[in-house]
């Protein structure tokens, strides 16, 4: 599809841009049959995935759910729990940018959900009673509050999520890869506990002639959190996009995880893509290929943070509340294991990462919970102990498949080479202990000229791997 | 710059002749690079001490000495990757590192990319998992001005740099004979490739200066005496100026316009090959006093 | 001035505590760059096992007789040592030791897992629900008998000292002068060359989180006499705490991992008692964020580890 579109030079401005668009779409038919042809069964399944999700909501309502209650109760997800798939799965493609493409751990991603939820919350709701600032919004004139339509809420949300990324990234991203896990975790840490706090607040301020002072102000909401909030409404229909409204709101995540996903994939395949698996497989090489290496995981942890304030803002509006106590630090680990679990690194293995995730985790462990206790009410609820699962997911995807099960061919061949090294010292070879653990191209740089085949070896087992999986 | 192979139409500026090879003989504004005074030291170990080098504009210059002497130091230096304990270093008239008092300022690795200086590795280090064209279009990255929000919206600024870009990036393949590559990981070229990849790499950051470390690591005599009009050819159609470290010293007298060697961090001897061959302080620095008296 | 004492001294008493579990972090950071984010739950399982065994198995109340609880608290400390350290070896053995030759971010991602396993059984076995005893320790204020009166150092304050002073010492002691002690610090200088060195590095590593183990179940036990409480997700703070202990004191570096808890020991007495004590975790943080920040070699620097 690149060759054709990237093939003669375009004119700039408005119109080349749109002259583009048309050409890419015009491309797609052409793009789809060769898809089709070179990889079938993948392509098949794909499309089967994408039209199985985006007619689920009317299959779910016209066939499953009447079977469900008629025939045999199913483990079926309803429009809150497939809305939740894809608010989570905006976050994982989100986190993919930062932990698959510039290979940074952000164990506090859930900071920036917050920060977009709390964006929604200030920007839609009666919080703050003593103005009164209704723009464009589907409230009367004059109502308490500010409240601004969800449509400009998502970009500002995005905006600010997106600078606190950069605030946190510019002076920890110099730091080592586990050093930042640590210093993002706190910050996950810290922005729920200020949300929490913030409720009983007196600033006083008396400097020179400026004298100000404001007493038990309630900026957050404290541990009650903020509601009611505004939910998305589109006035030309008059839909709105809340809770009780049905699959509305799972058509709206989906346009916004789709668009999620356009910009993500745009932002791999550009200088920039390019610069972010630079720097995962040799920063430093990178940097003296002259990629502003910093600059540039800065820019991964923003777009990345942004991503984050979407679903935040989009959560909070959907539910019309928000608390501090949906931000824990369990959740940035649920994110990450959707990432880890789809594929790190690739776009529509996170998504579905993301999917199967919350179908277990809203869906099919509280059934099973409903179907245990049914039978023997004393057992555990397997709903409540999701995070035990969750947990032993983490440390058997890391020994025996660290990238994935819809993996990014790149980053598998960079993650797994302890696997296969295990199953060497399994046979019976000696395996040297390389605590660094860097990375295992070392033994290939190093190897004298006549072994370099063993890259060979490594692909061609590699995209075997892949094609086996789909 | 062009990449074909075309020969380049302006001849490459006559190697300078023995006695004008000293440091300080010739006039600034033929000079590429000019160290002045630079000095490492790591802890108590005196890296480099005191080292005043001089890259004329279109030379190949090696840098030669024993294993320790110093030498990938002062390579990390000039790229930005170590700062100075002391000393100044200027590329093409803009300062890399300048001492003032006690305060030492230097610029970054990837604002000396920018600045026109690109490298290998000793030990080959390319994007492993990236394609060929993908590694030399890294290279390529600092000229590139489509920010993030064209490569979100895929601007036609972006398209257009794009298309020029991997245009760009196939042609200095070509150079290196791998554009039938350019699809394959790095990692599963073979060894030779990989060498060349790399140089095609620093090719693609449009260099003024070239750094080669040890190009020749680990190759028969037949690739060696590739390399060598490899390199020859780069300064010959690209206009390049080349730093080299090079153990073999058929490479270094073959191909080098002018040789400096280090020691234990110092300069003992520097000028046409054949001249510090024949030095008795370089004969003693590799083999050892008794030689140089025998 | 009188509450600046009382806090310094709680402040102590907790300083103590998160140092033996800052050692943990520390030894198995310094020799393999782990940080073992699942020591803070074999922590929280030291204590639920401690209270098994005193309110469970030995039943002590408080009226049982001082020398049986003597006799008890130091059974229940042993035994409480020996099953975390078997615990830390396992997890060792399982989730980390075949991630050796991964990529560097692996084992941390193996070990937030293992965290929320342990986490979650003691969920399971124990319930949501916070546990506690009864204090079997006497609430006398020791003070009091040289006339004061308007600060308290209790007796179980005491004992937590009595407990971790001699381990700390012991520790130190063991690292420095024994064979194994070389051994540790042989391979966290460097495996490779400690392993061709005659070193087995397996051993050693897994010796180490021998060590971190029982010291974090002697805390377990500590904090269950002293607090009388637990809960199942104690470990997760209460690590993070003593992670930054180590971090502060320049992690790799153990008798920089005790004054570093020393020092945030303090920062929490004070926090709670003079901001408030829904601040204090994000306080804990700042001082975390900071220390990585600006100082990441921590106030002693590395030692253990000086291969950053």
């Amino acid at each position: 599809m690149t060759a054709i579109v990237e093939s003669e030079r375009r004119p700039g401005g408005f119109a080349g841009w749109i002259g583009h668009i048309g050409d890419v779409l015009g491309a797609i038919p052409g793009a789809y049959r060769d898809a089709l042809r070179t990889h079938p069964l993948r392509t098949t399944l794909l499309s089967a995935l994408v039209i199985l999700g985006v007619f689920y909501p009317l299959l779910n309502r016209s066939v499953l759910q009447g079977f469900s209650r008629n025939v045999f109760p199913l483990p079926i997800p309803d429009d809150t729990v497939v809305t939740f798939m894809l608010i989570f799965s905006i976050m994982a493609v989100g986190l993919n940018i930062v932990a698959g493409f510039a290979g940074l751990l952000d164990l506090g991603y859930v900071a920036f959900y917050a920060i977009g939820a709390y964006t929604a919350a200030f920007l839609a709701s009666p919080h703050f009673g003593v103005v009164s600032i209704v723009l464009l919004a589907n409230v009367p004139q004059g109502f308490p509050g500010i409240h601004i339509p969800f449509w400009f809420i998502v970009p500002l949300a995005m905006i600010i999520a997106g600078t606190f990324g950069a605030l946190l990234g510019a002076p920890t991203l110099r730091l080592r890869g586990d050093y930042l896990a640590i210093v993002t975790l706190g910050f996950g840490e810290i922005v729920p506990v200020v949300f929490r706090n913030l409720a009983d607040v007196t600033i006083k301020f008396n400097f020179l002639f400026i004298n100000f002072s404001a007493e038990h102000l309630n900026l957050t909401g404290g541990p009650l959190g903020i509601n009611p909030i505004d939910p998305p409404y589109l006035p030309g229909l008059g839909i709105t996009f809340n809770a009780s409204a049905g699959f509305a709101p799972v058509y709206l995540a989906m346009i916004l995880l789709a668009l999620g996903v356009l910009f993500a994939r745009n932002l791999e395949r550009s200088r920039i893509g390019r610069a972010w698996m630079a720097i995962r497989e040799d920063e430093l090489a990178a940097e003296m290929m002259g990629v502003h290496t910093v600059r540039t995981k800065l820019l991964a942890f923003a777009l990345g943070a942004s991503f984050a304030g979407i679903a935040g803002s989009l959560q909070a509006s959907y539910l019309g509340a928000t608390t501090s106590d949906f931000f824990q630090f369990s959740t940035s680990i649920l994110v990450l294991i959707m990432v880890i679990l789809g594929g790190i690194g690739n776009i529509w293995g996170v998504i579905v990462g993301a999917v199967a995730l919350q179908y277990v985790n809203l869906t099919l462990l509280p059934y099973l919970g409903q179907q245990i206790q049914s039978i023997a009410p004393s057992f555990p609820n397997p709903a409540q102990f999701n995070f035990l699962f969750f947990g032993l997911i983490l440390v058997v995807m890391m020994r025996f498949r660290p990238e994935g099960f819809i993996p990014n061919r790149q980053r598998a061949a960079q993650l797994s080479a302890h696997v296969l090294a295990a199953a060497a010292a399994e046979r019976g070879e000696v395996v040297g202990l390389d605590n660094t653990g860097l990375d295992i191209d070392e033994n290939i740089e190093l190897a004298p000229p006549g072994q370099s085949e063993v890259g060979e070896d490594a692909r061609a087992a590699e995209t075997s791997d892949e094609a086996r999986d789909l | 710059m062009t990449l074909d192979a075309t020969p380049d139409p302006t001849p490459a500026p006559a190697p300078v002749a023995g006695g004008a090879m000293r440091t300080g003989a010739i006039p600034d504004d033929q000079l590429l690079v000019k160290a002045r005074a630079v000095t490492k030291r790591f802890g108590g170990l005196l890296a480099v001490s005191d080292v005043n080098f001089d890259i004329p504009r279109g030379a190949i210059v090696s840098l030669i000495g024993p294993n320790g002497a110093g030498k990938t130091t002062f390579f990390n230096m000039i790229t930005g990757l170590y700062l100075p304990s002391s000393g100044s270093i200027e590329f093409d008239g803009k300062p890399i590192v300048t001492t003032s008092g006690k305060k030492i300022r230097g610029k970054k690795p990837h604002e000396v990319a920018a600045l026109g200086i690109g490298r290998t590795f000793q030990n080959i280090r390319l994007f492993g998992t990236m394609t060929a064209l993908d590694n030399v279009r890294v290279g390529a990255n600092v000229h590139l001005r489509s920010r993030w929000w064209d490569a979100a919206l895929r601007t036609p600024l972006m398209l257009n740099e794009e298309t020029a870009n991997r245009a760009e990036a196939m042609g200095i393949l070509r150079l290196v004979e791998l554009e039938d590559r350019a699809d394959a990981w790095a990692r599963s070229l073979p060894y030779g490739d990989q060498r060349r990849l790399e140089i095609a790499r620093a090719l693609a950051t449009r260099p003024k200066l070239l750094l080669l470390d040890e190009p020749t690591a680990g190759m028969n005599a037949s690739e060696t005496r590739d390399v060598m009009s490899f390199i020859r050819r780069l300064r010959s159609e690209l206009n390049l100026t080349v730093l080299l470290i090079e153990h073999d010293m058929r490479v270094v007298m073959g191909i080098s316009d002018r040789v400096t060697v280090l020691d234990h961090g110092q300069v003992i001897a520097e000028g046409p090959p054949a001249e510090v061959r024949a030095d008795p302080k370089v004969i003693e620095a590799y083999l050892g006093r008794g030689a140089a008296e025998a | 001035m009188d509450q600046i004492v009382q806090t310094f001294i709680i402040g102590l008493s907790n300083g103590l505590i998160f140092a033996l579990v800052a050692l943990g972090y520390s030894l198995v950071y310094g020799i393999i760059e782990l940080i073992n984010f699942a020591h803070g739950d074999v922590f929280m399982l030291g204590s639920m096992i401690a209270l098994l065994l005193i309110s469970g198995v030995f039943g002590v109340t408080a009226a049982t007789s001082p020398l049986m609880i003597v006799i008890i608290v130091a059974a229940v400390i042993l035994i409480t040592m020996a099953v975390t350290a078997t615990i830390n070896v396992t997890i060792e053995r399982l989730a980390y030791r075949p991630l050796r030759n991964a990529p560097k971010l692996a084992p941390l991602i193996s070990a937030i897992g293992m965290s929320f396993v342990l986490q979650n059984i003691a969920l399971l076995i124990a319930g949501p629900a916070n546990k506690s005893i009864d204090n079997v320790l006497p609430s006398v204020n020791l003070l009091s008998y040289i006339g004061v009166n308007t600060v308290e150092l209790s007796f179980r304050q005491v004992f937590v000292a009595v407990v971790t002073v001699p381990l700390l010492i012991g520790m130190s002691w063991f690292v420095a002068k024994t064979k194994q002690g070389k051994a540790m610090r042989a391979t966290a200088q460097d495996p490779d060359t400690a392993g061709l060195m005659g070193v087995d590095v397996n051993r050693t590593i897994a010796f180490t989180f021998l060590i971190g183990g029982a010291l974090a179940g002697a805390a377990g036990v500590v904090q269950i006499l002293y607090n009388n409480v637990t809960v199942w997700n104690l470990g997760f703070r209460f690590g993070l705490n003593a992670f930054t202990s180590a971090v502060l004191g320049g992690i790799g570096n153990l008798p920089g991992a005790v004054l570093g808890a020393l020092v945030l020991g303090q920062i929490n007495a004070f926090s709670d008692r003079y901001v408030a004590a829904n601040w204090t975790n994000a306080i804990v943080f700042m001082v975390l964020i900071g220390v990585l920040v600006f100082k990441p070699t921590g106030l002693l620097g590395q030692q253990l580890a000086d291969r950053a």
